[in-house]
């Protein structure tokens, strides 16, 4: 029947589509978390921690229940007591402290006021006695004896540990030509998003509970807020609003100001609005982890890889967040793109009386591939091999099988390394070019979706309506990566409607199906499959109408251009609307299609690490150029050409936009971006002080290229992997091999700071000198 | 926690005149007053509770300190509420005094170029004000008011300390008097920061060169830094240095070395002491080098 599952010309697919809510954003229309207004709402503001480490030993409320205007006053009391999280062995996290908070900016009490500047007068009104305990702050020092314990149920402060060994990597070093070992060293960064965290909440006075909020994942945190607050889930109502950005920022799960949003509300029996300001953002938790890695690899004398040998150790800060699967992430990312027959990860995750950390756009691949490509520019330069050539030497290829149990289907990873070759120059380049100007290439690879323990199956609902146009529901928001778009472009291309008559609604858990949401990749892989399965059910359920109107088997119908043609006689043919409108009037139907994305038919052991992880794989490769002030130590990036296989892309648009943003947040974490924390404190909690790139930062978009490698994924729906994230895993170790190309300077540890490299530059002359 | 609060209660005035102002401030000490030119420090300064001041004398009204004015002497006025921008739009500024519009042009972006002023910049007295050094080496003079009566002293002896001015509780910034500018004269300002985009500055040197044409040699040179110590100050050692003598690799190392040694730039979160001193050396160099080249190709350029 319908089955357009080969590589034949789309309808809609393919064709650079602008993204369908870019009218509403551009004209402000767009209608945001903190755009709500609701009669009679309160607005409420979080009391914070001013210590690192503390237990509470009271707390005095009255001062502030007095303040005119002030109508309720929460604290970590008025919640069960149950503790939440991510991942069952690490929930940790209270909505409010009970009675100890471990780190500056933890949520203690909360309040609602008429208005905001009263929510916050009150806050310094409420008198919180502290016994100040003693604090760490260095994951090194967290792990010694005697230090002070943050959790109870984690001895030495190990929030997480994980482990893997695949062949024999003790053997593999014995037979290897060449070993050698770095350490890399990595900061800690913010997500960015543009749209600080807020929420809605209403507890209406029969015990159903909404929720209104920027939420990346709404299921999770519904979940979530029935865990914290112990009701059932079907109590907890989560709307998505339009989310202004999230790279996994918090807007993934539940935060204290969302139970507080509820228990306010429920106190007061008026909706409550609590919005994090920019500060907030910053000194709270949900940033990339900081780790240090050691690295140890072995390889033959023409450089291929025998062995690597990891030890990781992230400053997870106070709580664990998403943290137990970022470390495992980052050691299953250990077998990609390179073949490494012989490996073996151990790593911790440790809680120190920081803010915490979890994902962030590429998670722990980022730091991983920094560490990895910074070192193989070693080994390829000590060896006289090639930087291009050692890494076509130990790439992987279609159809491989990882020494972790990755099973690869497409992996363009040679095409990406020739194509960035070209388009940035680089034998042309590479030692050719003037003093203090450098070129450097990094690679990476990432993941179209994790298959989790938990829940990870993607769902979509899709329902006709009588003028022949849809309503698509998934579980997946639109986090300004264009999911809207590319979903009813799926939709779309199977309906052969356009892209206008696909409605994609927003997430709301009482109206669309289940789904863990927007993270890891997953959205275009999972939910669009299930996405295309939906509207392959509607038009099978419309072909049996009109086949039965036309007189034809409805395995010869087709979906063109909103009609529905006879493909063994093209000239037999009637409108979509005309058959939409017979089967719904005459026939009493509804069309109303299903589709669902498991691919969780194998199980991943995570105590081993064994298992394919996700359904697809993608490579990428980028090279860029830079020029080092030598006075000054400060970089200017000249270029950037990078080169992924995302598969087909789907909208090349939103792929070229994603692109770009993954490769731009990759140089503001290798060159300007560190959250600045003295004993906890949070030192640069402004966009002033904590410092992304912008426009003037970056290539100008004549040196900033990218290709698409175009291969059919054949898991992936139209043949698509994913595009967001991987572009920025090779960008770090592109700028500090560049960095090292134009100074001689080798720097391990990041930022990239102009104080290292012009430092780096002297002791360099010194040490000629000293010759 | 020294994080942003909302805005303290105060009470607010927002007189018209400057003779308003100094009638308000008589008598007033400066913790209990505190005077508003854009608010683009200040505001964030009471937000953090840095200055909690009972009465806050907004002087955006005050139109009369609101100028740019060519002197008959070829001089130039400015009003110390004369905004970045408007700065930046003054053609006279553009035509005679390009330094400042430099200047100007690398302090934030437009949004806080629409609001902050160069009186503000000045008498905020941050060792990282960019202004200041820029007019420190123009030869700037600033003309202080009070009830007492007006007073003019030069800009490099405005900072005592780190944050202070020697103004007195009643006295207010009112102007900026420049000199006519210097025949074969050429200054400039360079500004570092990590980011290239805007930022806070981590070393800023200003550099004024007058050109003697018939010697080819400094007629006169003059430094100024900001973060270079704990006030914008004058490397006048440095400038020594090169007076009288023609542009040599040598001689520029030399002043460099010597305004190393007069600066004691401090050690923070956002910049070692080391590195800061390292950015002084080059920037005085290149500042140098970039005014004289300003300067020789202007002479060269005349009919």
């Amino acid at each position: 029947m319908m089955n357009r599952d080969s590589q034949r010309e789309f309808q809609v697919l393919g064709k650079p589509t602008p993204k369908k809510d870019a009218p509403q954003k551009a004209a402000g229309r767009a209608e945001f978390a903190d755009d709500i207004s609701m009669p009679g709402m309160l607005h409420g503001k979080l009391l914070r921690s001013p210590h690192p480490h503390a237990r509470i030993v009271a707390i005095d409320a009255s001062l502030a229940l007095a303040l005119p205007g002030v109508r309720a006053v929460i604290t970590g009391r008025d919640f069960p007591g149950v503790r939440y999280g991510n991942l069952p062995q690490t929930r940790d996290y209270l909505p409010l402290a009970i009675d100890t908070v471990r780190y500056i900016g933890e949520e203690v009490a909360a309040v609602a006021a008429v208005d905001e500047d009263t929510a916050e007068e009150a806050l310094d009104l409420i008198r919180v006695e502290y016994e100040v305990l003693p604090a760490v702050f260095d994951p090194e020092e967290a792990m010694k004896q005697g230090a002070p314990q943050l959790h109870g149920q984690s001895p030495g402060n190990v929030s997480a540990h994980t482990e893997s060994h695949f062949g024999d990597v003790e053997a593999a070093f014995a037979q290897a030509d060449y070993v050698r070992e770095d350490v890399f060293e990595t900061q800690p960064v913010k997500q960015g998003m543009l749209e600080p965290h807020a929420c809605v909440g209403l507890w209406d006075g029969f015990g159903k509970a909404t929720l209104w909020s920027c939420k990346m994942s709404p299921y999770a945190v519904w979940r979530q807020l029935a865990m914290g607050l112990d009701i059932k889930p079907g109590d907890i109502r989560v709307v998505q609003t339009y989310v202004g950005g999230g790279f996994s920022g918090g807007k993934q799960e539940a935060m204290p100001m969302d139970f507080c949003a509820l228990m306010l509300s429920k106190k007061t029996g008026r909706p409550v609005k609590l919005v994090h300001t920019m500060e907030e953002v910053l000194i709270i938790g949900h940033m990339r982890h900081p780790m240090k890695i050691w690295l140890r690899t072995g390889t033959t004398k023409d450089g291929r890889i025998l062995a690597q040998h990891v030890k990781l150790l992230a400053n997870g800060g106070a709580y664990s967040s998403i943290g137990g699967f970022s470390i495992f992430l980052a050691g299953a990312m250990i077998n990609l793109p390179y073949r490494v027959p012989n490996m073996k990860f151990e790593a911790d995750r440790v809680y120190t009386n920081n803010g915490f950390c979890g994902a962030l756009r590429g998670h722990t691949v980022v730091q991983m591939c920094f560490a990895r490509d910074s070192q193989l520019e070693k080994i390829a330069e000590d060896l006289a091999i090639d930087p291009l050539e050692i890494r076509r030497r130990n790439a992987i290829q279609d159809g491989d099988v990882t020494a972790n149990g990755f099973r690869i289907n497409t992996f363009a990873f040679d095409e990406c390394i020739t194509r960035v070759a070209e388009m940035s120059g680089w034998y042309n380049k590479k030692g050719k070019l003037p003093k203090y100007r450098g070129i450097g290439f990094g690679c990476g690879a990432h993941l179209s979706g994790a298959r989790l323990m938990g829940h990870s199956a993607s769902t979509a609902e899709m329902r006709m309506l009588e003028d022949g146009t849809v309503h698509l529901t998934t579980g997946s928001t639109d986090v300004g990566q264009g999911v809207e778009t590319v979903m009813s472009m799926i939709a779309a291309e199977v309906l052969g409607v356009t892209v206008d008559d696909v409605h994609y609604l927003k997430v709301d858990s009482a109206a669309t199906p289940l789904d863990p949401g927007t993270f890891g990749s997953r959205v275009t892989l999972f939910t669009g499959n299930a996405v295309k399965q939906a509207a392959e059910d509607i038009c099978r359920q419309l072909a049996e109408v009109a086949g039965e109107r036309m007189g034809v088997d409805p395995r010869d119908l087709m979906f063109f251009r909103h009609e529905i043609i006879n493909r063994k006689d093209e000239k037999q043919r009637c409108s979509l609307k005309e058959i939409v409108r017979w089967g719904m009037f005459q026939q009493g139907r509804i069309f109303s299609g299903r589709g669902s994305y498991g691919y969780s038919e194998e199980k991943i052991d995570f105590r081993t690490g064994h298992g394919n992880l996700s359904p697809a794989y993608n490579p990428t490769a980028c090279a860029v150029e830079v020029e080092v002030d030598p006075e000054t130590g400060r970089v200017t990036v000249v270029g950037l050409w990078g080169a992924d296989d995302s598969g087909t892309p789907l909208n090349p648009l939103a792929v070229k936009g994603q692109v770009i943003g993954a490769a731009v947040m990759s140089i503001g974490h290798a060159l300007y971006e560190n959250l600045i924390r003295v004993d906890g404190k949070v030192m640069n909690p402004s966009l002033r002080d904590y410092k992304m790139p912008q426009a003037t930062d970056l290539p100008k978009l004549a040196d900033f290229k990218h290709s698409n490698v175009i291969t059919w994924e054949p898991e992936g729906p139209f043949g698509a992997k994913e595009a967001g994230q991987g572009a920025g895993t090779g960008v770090i170790a592109a700028l500090a091999n560049a960095v090292y190309d134009a100074t001689g300077v080798r720097l391990t540890s990041l930022p990239m700071t102009p104080e290292h490299i012009l430092f780096g530059m002297k002791r360099l002359q010194a040490q000629n000198r000293g010759q | 926690m020294t994080y942003l609060k909302r805005l303290p209660r105060f009470e607010y005035l927002g007189p018209q005149s400057l003779a308003e102002v100094c009638g308000m401030i008589a008598g007033t000490s400066r913790d209990e007053v505190m005077l508003l030119a854009g608010g683009t420090d200040a505001i964030l300064q009471m937000r953090r509770r840095e200055r909690v001041p009972r009465r806050v004398i907004g002087l955006k009204g005050v139109a009369e300190l609101d100028f740019v004015r060519e002197q008959a002497d070829g001089g130039l006025a400015i009003g110390a509420m004369t905004t970045l921008r408007t700065l930046l739009a003054s053609p006279v500024v553009g035509r005679r005094y390009d330094l400042l519009r430099e200047t100007a042009a690398q302090i934030g972006g437009n949004e806080l170029r629409n609001v902050a002023t160069v009186g503000g910049n000045i008498a905020g007295a941050l060792p990282c004000a960019d202004m200041s050094p820029a007019l420190m080496t123009l030869g700037a003079r600033i003309r202080l008011s009070s009830g007492r009566g007006d007073r003019w002293l030069p800009l490099e002896e405005f900072f005592p300390e780190f944050g202070r001015t020697v103004a007195a509780d009643d006295e207010v910034l009112a102007e900026i008097s420049l000199p006519p500018p210097a025949s074969g004269g050429a200054g400039t300002y360079l500004k570092f920061h990590d980011r290239h985009s805007m930022d806070m500055t981590v070393v800023g040197v200003s550099a004024y060169v007058v050109r003697d044409e018939r010697s080819r040699t400094f007629g006169d040179l003059r430094l100024a830094y900001a973060n270079g110590a704990p006030t914008v100050f004058r490397a006048k050692r440095a400038e020594a240095v090169l007076r009288g003598r023609a542009l040599t690799e040598e001689g520029l190392e030399e002043a460099a070395e010597t305004a190393c040694a007069e600066s004691s730039p401090r050690t923070s979160w956002r910049a070692n002491g080391e590195y800061r001193l390292e950015l002084i050396r080059a920037l005085t160099k290149s500042a140098i080098r970039q005014a004289w080249e300003k300067a020789s190709s202007r002479q060269e350029a005349r009919p």
